[in-house]
């Protein structure tokens, strides 16, 4: 203890009758020992617990390790002065908080507003009454009360924050390392066989996406495609979409039912993957390619459909008004079928791509996509889809799409006997 | 999205306005979860004024009418716009939830 702080004077209420009632402290700073003496005695009668101190120094000393609830000080003592003390008081981190009130024998406005200027909260006059003292010290330690109540919150809510911070960069490490893992399954871009040429574009409206699509050998004459596109966002929908992805690899859905015939498929996942009780479903569009005639099987389950786009005439819709996944469970999907073309380029996509507005509200729509596929057939493969995606993100006036969009384009490139796998 | 019920003696028209998007599919919950605690037999969604639905909303529209029909009742559509009704169309959903182009064909239906 500082040699120029002094102990406590009393206890206050009696504390062994009332062990756990609390007791405010209070800090007195008087250099005069007969005022403090008396003062101390009063406050002590009233029931408080004082910490004495005879100069401005030693009543740092002591606030610093006491943090009493209040701090009366006299404003005439040498060196350091009342209302230097306040001032020190405000400097001070751990202290600026603390409820101060300046006692004087003078009560003119001058001398109170420069007080109050230099950091007091209040005035106690040196002759004030016991009912005057009790009035000042009681407002002065409901403000301190409130100011600490404000304190604790606040310093508990910086720690809530800090964890909050915490536990949100370890999510985005794993959502990160998810979306990684889900992105290493997407078809590597480039000649998935020989003669067919296979680019994508991909962006999910989050870290990790709902929209999952493969291209992938099913034996040497055929090549499966699908693409598949999970009822709303986030984490849920990307873990539906990867439980409905591990179900279409090809070795499953073979030993499943023996061939990847799009409308076996398309009964056994809508069998597998009902309507969540939230509403949750999927839509998904298979296609199995015989690549030595270019012969394209294909069934949808409520999803908007592939686009043909062949080198003599417009692209076309490959698409029939069918059940999503889930919402009917004794539904059938139709085959349908074409033959591709060398040159014939077969767009995948999900409708985030097309379904962008305007910052005026206006949807791009399936149709200015087609446009764009339209007028992308001088460009290789890979730039026609970025341009697509060039022109809703420039109709949207923004980088990032609301809902997940993909475009996975497959071109015939090569003569019908070059395509077999090898 | 905005909602306004009108009740009648052949069923509840919940007239929407606004997107039914996954972003704003509370209201509508909250509006249909009404109509059901009431009794309602026939629930006319009124789309005039709905300009678009997502994946999440449609997938909303038939978890209603499903929950409707384990209740012998029945969930209807009126006026869809062009782009909505494309999206049904393609969902395949008027074979689940028939769309008419009036209340009254709509009211008559269901006494029918």
């Amino acid at each position: 203890m500082h040699s120029n702080a002094l102990q406590p004077t009393g206890q206050g209420l009696d504390s062994s009758a009332q062990p756990k009632t609390f007791v405010a402290a209070i800090l007195l700073v008087e250099d005069e020992p007969v005022t403090r003496a008396s003062m101390a005695a009063r406050l002590t009668r009233l029931g408080y617990r004082v910490l004495e101190a005879e100069d401005g120094r030693a009543g740092l000393d002591v606030a610093r390790r006491e943090r009493p609830d209040l701090i009366i000080v006299d404003w005439m003592m040498p060196e350091m002065d009342g209302p230097t003390f306040c001032e020190a008081v405000r400097r001070d981190p751990l202290l600026k908080s603390s409820q101060i009130l300046l006692m004087t024998s003078h009560d003119k406005p001058a001398q109170i507003a420069e007080g109050l200027l230099r950091g007091a909260d209040d005035f106690l006059s040196k002759a004030a009454s016991r009912q005057e003292i009790t009035a000042r010290v009681l407002a002065g330690l409901r403000t301190s009360r409130l100011v600490r109540e404000l304190e604790t919150t606040s310093s508990q809510l910086e720690s809530s924050l800090l964890l909050l911070q915490a536990k949100q960069e370890e999510m985005e490490t794993d959502l990160h390392s998810a979306a990684a893992f889900v992105h290493s399954l997407l078809p590597p871009q480039g000649s998935p066989v020989q003669g067919i040429s296979l680019a994508w574009e991909y962006q999910p409206s989050l870290t990790l996406g709902g929209d999952l699509f493969g291209v992938m050998a099913i034996d040497a004459e055929h090549l499966g495609l699908y693409i598949l596109d999970a009822s709303g966002h986030g984490v849920a929908a990307a873990l539906r979409s990867a439980s409905l992805m591990t179900f279409l690899r090809a070795e499953n859905i073979i030993q499943l039912i023996g061939s990847y015939d799009p409308e076996q498929v398309l009964f056994e996942a809508n069998r597998r993957f009902p309507l969540s009780a939230d509403g949750e479903y999927f839509t998904l569009w298979v296609g199995q390619l015989h690549l030595p005639t270019g012969r394209l099987t294909y069934a949808s389950a409520g999803h908007p459909g592939a686009l043909l786009s062949q080198t003599q005439s417009p692209a076309r819709w490959l698409m029939r008004s069918s059940f999503p996944l889930g919402f009917d469970p004794s539904a059938l999907y139709a085959c349908d079928r074409i033959v591709l073309k060398p040159g014939d380029r077969l767009f995948l996509l999900s409708d985030g791509i097309y379904e962008v507005s305007s910052p005026g509200g206006e949807l791009w729509g399936r149709e200015r996509f087609q446009k764009t596929i339209d007028e992308g057939k001088p460009m290789s493969l890979s730039a026609t889809i970025a341009s697509s995606f060039s022109a809703a993100r420039g109709w949207q006036q923004a980088q990032h799409f609301p809902d997940d969009a993909a475009v996975v384009g497959i071109e015939m490139t090569g003569d019908p006997d070059e395509r077999l796998n090898g | 999205m905005k909602i306004k019920e009108r009740v009648l003696p052949q069923g509840i028209i919940l007239d929407l306005e606004g997107d039914l998007t996954y972003a704003n599919q509370a209201a509508f919950k909250v509006a249909v979860e009404k109509a059901k605690q009431a009794g309602c037999r026939h629930l006319i969604v009124n789309m005039e004024q709905v300009r678009f639905v997502d994946s999440a909303g449609l997938g909303l529209l038939v978890l209603v009418s499903q929950s409707f029909k384990r209740l012998q009742a029945q969930v209807s559509m009126l006026k869809p716009q062009n782009y909505v009704r494309e999206i049904m169309s393609l969902a395949n959903i008027p074979k689940m939830i028939p769309i008419y182009e009036n209340e009254q064909d709509a009211l008559i239906a269901r006494a029918a």
